[in-house]
């Protein structure tokens, strides 16, 4: 350090420049220190990236001899649902001796069977039926309602199902949820209704048909929303595009659509007999976006060309909406 | 910061008689100690900046249990799960999801319900529960209260139709048939901001096969329940099964709400003007504002009537009578506009014009503070003899 006239301690320029430069050099240093130690999880309390499930896939091998959509009409739930699986090869083709198979329901609200918002019991006591025939170790019934799950179960007519045939029924808990990771359209990282898919090794969707107030019609795709958690109605946002996820997110053994009495107006809660109409019918299939196009079509009874969720889905190359293209076959139970 | 302090140190302080301060020595530890500040706020800076970029808050999920302490109490939406109270054989086997309980299984015991409305934003609405004073029937759970921000809560997609007509507050409550075995009966009473709104979800749920109901101004039967707006109400009941038993008790309560519930038409002056003969009941709607296109046409009320073998779309708009005949002339003018327009004799006090635009006819007549007429006709004729007879009283 030089020493001016006047001050002992004072600098000259190239000191002041060497110190500076040093510095620069610290500061250059110490960013590229924290760039370097920097770890991409995120640190703030309360929040941490998880690392959510991808669900496997259920759906059978395809088969170039056997229809993959039939469609069955019939007084009956069970002589119905019997005759659209005859069609697809018996029960047999999708559930094994010892599977443990999870059958998703649609039981959103807490109606009582004749005004069809939910699933009818007719069609659960029939599918459960075929899986046990079909050599099912164990059959497990499962939802997450908008209602109370206890109240929506009773009041649709499940509960008593599940009694009488000593099907497992299990309810939301807190603990029965798990992120999923999907790469989605809009669902990406979201927790969802896990714990009846830990040891299932079949999967079968039953759905009621009716009308929806924000996306036009509950089938099938639609069914597989009861399986997501949390604030779910943010969704509601971009209803067409989450419907077209579940294609992608759930690749069920078999998808059931129950179309024995359609909920044809004020869905998706209905209340009014008016409302439902009976058709007297049964779509079953491996294809939901096949199955639910034609119950748009000819269940509904509407114009499949706006029902965006479909469309959506066959762009994506997750089913075919052109059903009539598929192998099929209709029948009269 | 060393540095410029070191430098700020040869700068002279003090003038006059004061002795000259000048820092001579600075120790190596505030040198070093200077410049690690610096480093670490330059750090922190480039972090910030480098994990703002990157931060994408999908990327997260939120790990509540790390957040519990700082959360109240949500309750949740567990009241029809008090169906468990209920005798049935089938109910009392059924365990108690721990969601349920989680979700706080005390009722409210200040209002004697569930409230489902602790989050809303809005003002909360009395929370009064719903009683039924009726021997034949037994509560099965608590009231529940929804708000419209949490409406889906109970009927999920269904709730942006209930928002659009501004709906207030719902509660409902389910009550199990004591002469039917597991039967019940829901009721759902939804209470929006005026009579006029309620009215305009009634009339979009509207049962083209209900039966007229003479409990309420508003109402219909249909085979499993009753429907019916009463003040700003709009009540539902709603039966499990259509059971002799079960059927009454739910006629039962209607006529308890009908009661109950305080009696308000304000608003709903057009709907009461709407004759009745002809009319085809599950057409009646009601337009807010824009009836027919036209700015000046506010709170209408239409509906078809079978008139002569044709099917005539009508409405009625009451206002001021300085207001209703601003419209019938701008109406008027628009019709000149886009078609042909002839001004017809005045009928019992009742101006007239009727004009053909597009193809469609069109007869409106203005009278006091009313305003009305047929539209979109294929028959003209008829539209002008359907008015004209309306006008003189011979259509009631």
């Amino acid at each position: 350090m030089s020493v001016s006239p006047n001050h002992e301690s004072s600098v000259n320029r190239r000191e002041f420049l060497v110190r500076l430069g040093i510095t620069g050099a610290l500061i250059a240093g110490s960013g590229l220190a924290a760039r370097k130690l920097w770890q991409p999880k995120h640190f703030v309390p309360g929040f941490e990236k998880e690392k959510g499930l991808q669900l496997r896939s259920y759906a059978p091998d395809i088969s170039k001899v056997l229809p993959s959509l039939a469609i069955a009409h019939g007084m009956e739930h069970e002589k119905t649902i019997r005759a659209a699986l005859a069609v697809l090869g018996g029960m047999g083709r999708f559930i094994q001796r010892g599977d443990v198979v999870v059958i998703k329901p649609n039981v959103a609200f807490d109606r009582p069977p004749a005004l069809a918002a939910t699933t009818h019991p007719e069609a659960l006591r029939a599918v459960a039926k075929l899986c046990y025939e079909a050599g099912a170790a164990k059959v497990i019934i499962a939802d997450n309602p908008i209602n109370s799950p206890t109240g929506c179960f009773l009041k649709s007519g499940l509960t008593a199902v599940v009694s009488d045939m000593h099907l497992d029924l299990l309810y939301p808990e807190t603990n029965s949820f798990a992120p999923l990771s999907l790469d989605g359209e809009v669902l990406k990282e979201w927790t969802f209704f896990n714990t009846p898919f830990k040891k299932a090794t079949k999967v079968i969707g039953l759905a009621p048909c009716k009308d929806h107030n924000l996306c036009h019609a509950s089938m099938t795709m639609k069914n597989w929303y009861g399986l997501l958690g949390g604030r779910r109605n943010q969704f509601h946002q971009h209803i067409h595009s989450i419907v077209s996820d579940f294609a992608l997110m759930m690749k069920p053994s078999l998808v059931i659509l129950d179309g024995m009495n359609v909920l044809m107006s004020n869905g998706p809660t209905g209340g009014r007999l008016s409302d439902v109409k009976r058709m007297n019918t049964i779509v079953a299939g491996t294809d939901m976006v096949a199955v639910d196009a034609y119950g748009y079509a000819h269940l509904l009874e509407r114009n499949l060309d706006e029902l965006t969720y479909i469309h959506k889905a066959h762009e994506r190359g997750l089913g075919n909406k052109n059903w009539k293209e598929t192998l099929h076959k209709e029948v009269q139970a | 910061m060393g540095v410029l302090f070191i430098m700020a140190s040869e700068k002279k302080i003090g003038t006059g008689n004061r002795r000259e301060f000048v820092r001579l020595k600075i120790p190596l530890a505030e040198r070093i100690a200077s410049v690690v500040i610096i480093a670490l706020l330059a750090g922190i800076g480039i972090f910030i900046a480098i994990k703002g970029k990157r931060f994408d808050p999908n990327l997260y999920n939120v790990r509540t249990e790390a957040l519990r302490s700082t959360s109240a109490a949500v309750v949740g939406k567990d009241a029809t799960a008090r169906s468990l109270t209920d005798s049935q054989p089938v109910s009392s086997e059924t365990p108690k999801p721990a969601a349920d309980k989680a979700a706080g299984g005390e009722e409210n015991s200040a209002e004697g319900g569930m409230d489902h409305s602790a989050a809303a934003p809005k003002p909360a609405l009395k929370h009064e529960p719903l009683e039924i004073s009726h021997a034949g029937i037994k509560p099965m759970s608590p009231t529940e209260f929804y708000t419209a921000d949490n409406l889906f809560e109970k009927i999920d997609g269904r709730a942006p139709a209930y928002q659009s007509f501004n709906v207030q507050q719902m509660r409902c409550r389910s009550f199990n048939v004591i002469a039917a075995t597991g039967s019940y009966v829901d009721v759902y009473e939804f209470r929006f901001d005026n009579p006029v709104d309620a009215f305009g979800m009634f009339a979009l749920e509207r049962d083209p096969k209900g039966k007229p109901l003479s409990m309420a101004p508003d109402g219909y039967s249909g085979e499993m329940g009753y429907f019916y707006r009463q003040g700003a109400v709009y009540v539902q009941i709603i039966a499990s099964d259509v059971k002799p038993e079960t059927m009454a008790v739910a006629k039962a309560i209607a006529e308890n709400r009908a009661k109950e519930l305080p009696a308000d038409d304000s608003g709903l002056a057009g709907r009461r003007k709407l004759p009745a003969e002809g009319m085809l009941a599950d057409s009646v709607a009601f337009i807010p504002d824009n009836a027919q296109g036209q700015s000046a046409l506010k709170e209408v009320f239409q509906a078809k009537y079978k008139f002569d073998g044709a099917e005539l779309p009508f409405f009625i708009m009451v206002a001021t009578p300085d207001v209703a005949a601003k419209a019938w002339k701008s109406f008027q003018n628009f019709c000149g506009k886009y078609g042909a327009v002839e001004i017809l004799p005045d009928v019992s006090g009742g101006k007239i014009f009727r004009a053909q635009v597009f193809g469609k006819w069109k007869v409106v007549y203005q009278r006091d503070g009313e305003l009305g007429g047929v539209f979109d006709a294929e028959d003209g004729a008829k539209a002008q003899a359907f008015i004209e007879k309306y006008l003189r009283g011979e259509i009631k």
